[in-house]
């Protein structure tokens, strides 16, 4: 109770700040409310729409209750991971990216998603085909991976398959991986300057077996001139970085294609 | 035993400032830190190629040691301090930590004999209790991790720190999905109790040999939050909600001390001026001088109440000045070397405020760690002191509350931030009121959401 009796008292200096520094996020910050500019991009589709909001809000009970009547009326379960959950995700990327909506929130939509894909799969007679698969890891000797979470986070949001190999992975897992899935790109994060030269034996080990594919290795530790050094490198200084590459690789970017455009150092 | 902080040392906010701690702590060759003096301490990376044997890092040590020693005595500086963070090769080989130890020692006490500089060396293994993907906080690495810490103190180390990660694989969880509960419950609860754990035997080791239990920084946990939060325009987590988090890291940081560590704290603790409100301990702090590591969005405002002043990390390597431990060593001490002046000239509380002043309005961060709200949120811990779950949830509403009443003094936060907070605060108003409760209704919740959380393996719940 003493200390309430502690006289508190105010500052000797102060300062209007806008003399001296620009809250530039809050000078550009956008008018719209996530929920209006979400609200015009979902599904018309009376059966996906809901299912669609539940994925935007991170609802994962709303996905399941929105599938199960949409299949119980007749919908295919396979085609809606695509018109519906990806639908939904589509909605949460594009957001993302205009800055509207933030990292957790694409975590929580991602993980309403992988429920409602799990759901869709138990419900389905066929396999469904992903848009493709990304193998995900952090470096041997590492196990710092918030970074390698959210990659796979955003790449799954954005409908590619994630083989996701957790954190210290040794390098032959990683490329015994890549051997057997022919993922069309590898991901490697490090926060540790030591850990960061197991992309390069990883890179030795993919030249030496002939299984060339964009390696793009990030990181605290991590820079632009290490991994320009590796045949196969492409250096990714942020992860919304990753769904941008894959897409460019589907649409026929190379190694060397891929630094041109991100590269930015 | 640990002893709870429950008063404040600081009865004003605005007693505090730089170079001045109510228990001054003596280090290594003739430094005392915190007795109105502020002083650099240079933190630096070897080359990654080095760590591939002992030799090689001992070699790479020697010359980073020697490179400092030279131009603090180049340019005249009365004291530095060393640190260094160990790459995990080693921790994992205690003998490896400790042949580096003893060799920057022998360098260091030349320099001392032959010049008369104060120095000090402060050495922090790596928090190795881990596998590929649980956290093994009370196994074999544990005891490799004691076996560090002692042959660095019978080797020459002044003064032991840790960066410890009790409570992360809940944190890293709840921080990517707006959870405060859940940042409340990793930082707050598994983060002290995980502290209280580790801090007991590092404090018995340094009593064993005489040499400094400094302290401890939530770098695993509220840095990771921070670097998530990233800058302005980063899109990533609202800063209001890092603020919590470091807030609440506060609570967390002050076991080491309440274990009977004495400071200074490590410096990326941006929880230090909270610390020193409270314990009146020194604290090391690192700002504008680390952006060789990290962007910062109160560079200057975390000088105002520091006694040692870092550059967090930098790799060894050359620069057009020197090496670079040489570079950002000079520019440390030069900082310290303005703020030792402003104290013996007594304009030292002007400084502070103009230090403070330049960040304060920049971010949410800069506003609640501002010495006179850091020190609002050390009065919130310390009047539940003895609950490490209240005095947590306490950092966490203080911070609301200041944040709130920041609006109306010119802290502009977005509509984003602003939404952010509200929800973090509804939902710290609806948590329990008592630890028990908390931790059992937590315990269900993340070992269901969290695969790698084991209680029972890691913190005895």
């Amino acid at each position: 109770m003493a200390l309430k009796k502690i006289k508190e008292r105010s500052m000797a200096l102060d300062i209007d700040p806008d003399d001296i520094l620009v809250r530039y996020n809050v000078r550009l910050e956008k008018e719209i409310t996530p929920e209006e500019a979400a609200e015009e991009l979902y599904p018309d589709d009376p059966l996906l729409k809901p299912i669609a909001q539940a994925v935007f809000v991170g609802d994962e009970e709303g996905v399941v209750a929105g599938l199960e009547k949409a299949i119980s009326e007749g919908r295919e379960p396979l085609k809606l991971i695509d018109e519906a959950l990806i639908g939904g995700m589509n909605v949460v990327s594009k957001l993302y990216d205009e800055a509207v909506i933030y990292l957790p929130d694409v975590m929580l939509s991602s993980d309403a998603m992988q429920k409602g894909i799990e759901y869709c799969k138990s419900k389905a007679t066929s396999d469904m085909k992903p848009k493709g698969t990304v193998i995900c890891h952090v470096a041997e000797g590492d196990v710092h991976d918030i970074g390698k979470t959210i990659v796979v986070a955003l790449l799954r949001a954005n409908g590619y398959n994630v083989v996701d190999l957790g954190r210290d992975c040794p390098v032959e897992e990683v490329v015994e991986h890549v051997e057997k899935e022919r993922p069309l790109m590898l991901t490697g994060t490090a926060l540790m300057t030591t850990t960061m030269y197991a992309f390069k034996h990883i890179n030795d080990k993919l030249k030496e077996k002939n299984l060339a594919l964009p390696f793009v290795c990030g990181g605290g530790a991590v820079n632009q001139d290490f991994v320009s050094k590796l045949e196969f490198g492409v250096y990714g200084e942020e992860a919304p970085q990753a769904p941008r590459m894959a897409a460019s690789i589907l649409s026929g970017a190379t190694v060397e294609k891929l630094r041109e455009e991100f590269h930015k150092h | 035993m640990v002893k709870r902080f429950t008063t404040m040392a600081y009865d004003d906010p605005d007693e505090m400032t730089f170079g001045v701690a109510k228990e001054p702590v003596k280090a290594g060759l003739g430094l005392t830190i915190g007795d109105g003096f502020t002083t650099p301490e240079i933190n630096y990376a070897p080359r990654p190629e080095t760590a591939s044997s002992k030799e090689k890092l001992v070699k790479e040590y020697k010359s980073i040691t020697t490179d400092i020693m030279d131009r603090m005595v180049a340019v005249g500086f009365p004291g530095v301090v060393l640190e260094t963070e160990h790459v995990q090769e080693m921790t994992n080989n205690p003998e490896w930590g400790a042949a580096v130890a003893h060799a920057q020692k022998e360098i260091m006490e030349k320099y001392h004999d032959e010049y008369g500089i104060n120095c000090a060396l402060r050495h922090t293994p790596g928090d190795i209790r881990e596998d590929r993907d649980y956290l093994r906080l009370r196994e074999d690495k544990y005891d490799t991790l004691l076996k560090s810490f002692e042959l660095l103190a019978e080797n020459g180390v002044d003064m032991l720190s840790i960066e410890s990660m009790g409570g992360k694989e809940v944190f890293d969880h709840a921080i990517l999905r707006d959870d405060v509960p859940g940042v409340l419950f990793s930082i707050g609860c598994l983060g002290a109790m995980d502290m209280e754990y580790i801090w007991k035997d590092i404090v018995n080791i340094a009593k064993k040999h005489n040499v400094v239990p400094a302290g401890d920084t939530d770098c695993a946990q509220a840095n990771t939050a921070m670097f998530v939060a990233g800058g302005l325009l980063d899109k990533n987590l609202a800063h209001t909600l890092a603020i919590i988090a470091r807030a609440i890291a506060a609570s967390r940081t002050l076991v080491a001390w309440e274990c009977g560590a004495t400071g200074p704290n490590k410096d990326c603790g941006y929880e230090g001026t909270i610390l020193k409100s409270i314990g009146g301990r020194p604290i090391t702090q690192e700002g504008k001088t680390s952006t060789c590591a990290h962007s910062d969005v109160m560079g200057n405002l975390v000088m105002q109440c520091c006694d040692l002043w870092s550059n967090e990390s930098v790799e060894y390597h050359g620069e057009f000045g020197g090496t670079s431990v040489q570079a950002w060593g000079e520019t440390l001490a030069y900082d310290c070397t303005l703020m030792n002046v402003a104290l013996k000239t007594g304009t030292e509380k002007t400084l502070r405020d103009l230090f403070m002043l330049s960040d304060k309005y920049r971010d949410p961060q800069g506003y609640v760690l501002a010495y006179p709200n850091a020190w609002k949120v050390g009065r919130a811990i310390v009047e539940d002191g003895d609950d490490l779950y209240l005095r947590a949830k306490n950092a966490a509403l203080e911070t609301c509350n200041i944040l709130e009443e920041g609006v109306n003094e010119g802290l502009k936060l977005t509509r984003f931030e602003t939404k952010a907070l509200r929800d973090a605060k509804i939902a710290l108003e609806g948590l329990p009121d008592d630890q028990d409760t908390f931790i059992s209704e937590s315990l269900d919740k993340y070992k269901k959401e969290v695969r790698v959380f084991e209680p029972k393996r890691n913190y005895d719940l």
